[in-house]
């Protein structure tokens, strides 16, 4: 119903019943003589833009049928259509966009922790070769380090004697003078 | 299947039909994209990668921070082996001058 109203002169499909045909023939075959003249002689020339109805030519069985009216193009529909298109490729480019920027940004962030790993490998590198410097420098104090060991214990063991000495004497101090009283 | 689409192209001009086919090819087209980017699970992924690089970086920081200070360290314990060498000299002369005073 709608489409009916609102179609105008478009995509009709007439029946015309056998009895007008008889009349309307005469007139459709000049037409179509005229018609195929004027196609030959304006196919290079641009077309005027007119609605184009096309008569009822074919005239199978009694039955006469006509063509479908239709409505002429929009002067601009390439130029709508190019903008269509063009949208909607910049419309699923942008889709896929999305996804490349995520790649772009791990691949950025994976750029940079690659760079600080770097410089950490390098920091642990110059602390692996001081520390094995510091270890062959420790090595050859060593003998030193020895001696240092061995005064100490030395000296403690001097220290003891000394003391069981002092402890010795004051007890041969306090004999003497309990001998002396006597 | 073919009736109905015939009953509703009934009375319905070439253009209208041409415009809705076109909008519907279109519209499938953007479907179809759209599922493609979503059952591949790109975005699901990438966002999971990008949050765990994210959490794993304050790791990463702390342990720059501590090679920085083992780095330090070693420099100082460098002078102070170095101080230490130069004492270890120093000793040889006064082991000698002992040796020589105890003579």
């Amino acid at each position: 119903m709608a489409a009916s109203e609102g179609g105008s002169s478009a995509a009709d499909i007439a029946v015309i019943p056998a009895q007008r045909l008889e009349s309307a023939s005469g007139v459709m075959n000049a037409d179509a003589q005229e018609e195929a003249s004027e196609l030959e002689s304006s196919e290079t020339a641009p077309r005027p833009i007119a609605p184009t109805s096309k008569k009822p030519g074919n005239n199978n069985g009694g039955v006469e049928t006509a063509e479908e009216a239709t409505e002429p193009a929009e002067p601009d529909i390439n130029e709508l259509c190019r903008d269509m298109f063009e949208k909607m490729a910049i419309f699923l480019q942008g889709e896929l966009t999305a996804t490349c920027e995520d790649y772009k940004l791990l691949e950025n962030m994976n750029k940079l922790t690659s760079l600080k790993y770097m410089e950490m490998k390098d920091i642990s590198i110059n602390i692996s070769r001081n520390l094995q410097d510091l270890n062959q420098k420790y090595a050859s104090l060593q003998p030193y380090l020895d001696q240092i060991n061995q005064i100490e214990e030395q000296v403690t063991a001097l220290e003891q004697a000394a003391y069981k000495l002092d402890t010795y004497s004051k007890k041969l101090e306090a004999k003497f003078k309990k001998l002396e009283k006597r | 299947m073919a009736v109905p689409e015939a009953q509703a192209r009934f009375g319905q001009s070439v253009k209208g039909l041409l415009s809705e086919k076109v909008g519907s090819c279109s519209g499938d087209v953007i479907a179809l994209t759209r599922q493609v980017l979503k059952g591949s699970r790109s975005q699901e992924l990438l966002g999971q990668a990008a949050r765990n690089m994210v959490l794993q970086e304050d790791a990463i920081l702390h342990s720059e921070d501590s090679l920085r200070k083992m780095s330090i360290i070693t420099t100082h314990l460098q002078y102070q082996q170095e101080a230490i060498q130069k004492n270890v000299e120093h000793s040889r002369n006064l082991q000698d001058q002992l040796r020589h005073s105890l003579k």
